[in-house]
């Protein structure tokens, strides 16, 4: 039988993958695909947690951060394509700028 | 036979995050997320949160990763990482900070299990058990959400405006 632990170590270990992608990658895209590797690490903790526990409540929230996650998804993808459009880069270190 | 697939899906998992982070063509990062969320969602269905895990496919892997592919295709991105010295202080100060957390949650879970022995519950995640407590305890949130998704469509909205707005002026100046 797999015990919580595993799937806490295991949610441990992709949080922290997704931790050094956000540090470590300059594109802006890769910087969002590390934060969607971080909401599926806390995800897994929640269900992991909800099954352990006897509480649904655990994959409600992770029904209520997928829904988040969708729209930041949109909204951060929107401002990528814009910082394309004006700047013909997506580094994240060439936004120097607070507004154009 | 259910840690067998929990070891299959967890190296998947871990194999494919490290690719999202590693690959250097984005599409390939992309992709690799897909592969991720995949092996996600089966490791939902043998947590028995089956409805969660088909919500994460439909969603995740058929919607948001979709758009991503859209973004990354449209925008002709090429693998513009070249190693220069900042970004080799980048990706060391990013390992390090990685290892720092995988470190201390190491030993908060192994604390934490020590505390708290938690045995394996019966609840399944089915649609129905997941839609009683949804449109009963948590209905507001639920509600809430709506309007969320909805500011979210004006802020795309306005920005989208604001673009076609200086697109205009510099065509006319």
């Amino acid at each position: 039988m797999i015990t919580l632990g595993a799937y806490l170590i295991l949610s441990g270990i992709i949080f922290s993958i997704g931790i050094a992608g956000v540090i470590a990658s300059r594109q802006v895209i890769k910087v969002l695909l590390s934060l969607e590797l971080l909401l599926a690490a806390s995800n897994l903790s929640f269900v992991a947690f909800s099954k352990f526990n006897g509480d649904y409540a655990g994959q409600l929230i992770v029904f209520f951060v997928i829904l988040v996650a969708a729209a930041e998804v949109a909204v951060g993808l929107a401002i990528v394509v814009l910082m394309y459009r004006h700047l013909s880069t997506i580094q994240a270190d060439e936004l120097q700028t607070m507004r154009w | 036979m259910p840690s067998l697939f929990f070891g299959f899906f967890a190296t998947i998992l871990i194999l494919a995050s490290l690719g999202v982070i590693l690959a250097r063509n984005p599409l390939y990062n992309v992709l690799s997320l897909v592969v991720a969320i995949f092996s996600l969602s089966s490791l939902f269905v043998l947590l028995e949160a089956f409805f969660v895990g088909i919500i994460l496919l439909l969603v995740y892997a058929g919607a948001v990763l979709v758009f991503f592919l859209f973004v990354v295709m449209c925008l002709g991105l090429k693998s513009v990482d070249t190693p220069s010295k900042e970004q080799n202080k980048l990706r060391s100060l990013g390992a390090l900070a990685g290892f720092l957390f995988a470190g201390t949650f190491f030993l908060a879970v192994q604390s934490f299990i020590k505390a708290i022995g938690m045995g394996s519950s019966s609840i399944r995640g089915t649609i129905e058990t997941i839609g009683k407590v949804l449109f009963t305890d948590y209905l507001l949130p639920f509600e809430l959400t709506s309007f969320l998704l909805l500011i979210a469509l004006f802020g795309i909205v306005s920005l989208s405006q604001g673009a076609l707005n200086t697109g205009k002026a510099s065509e006319t100046s």
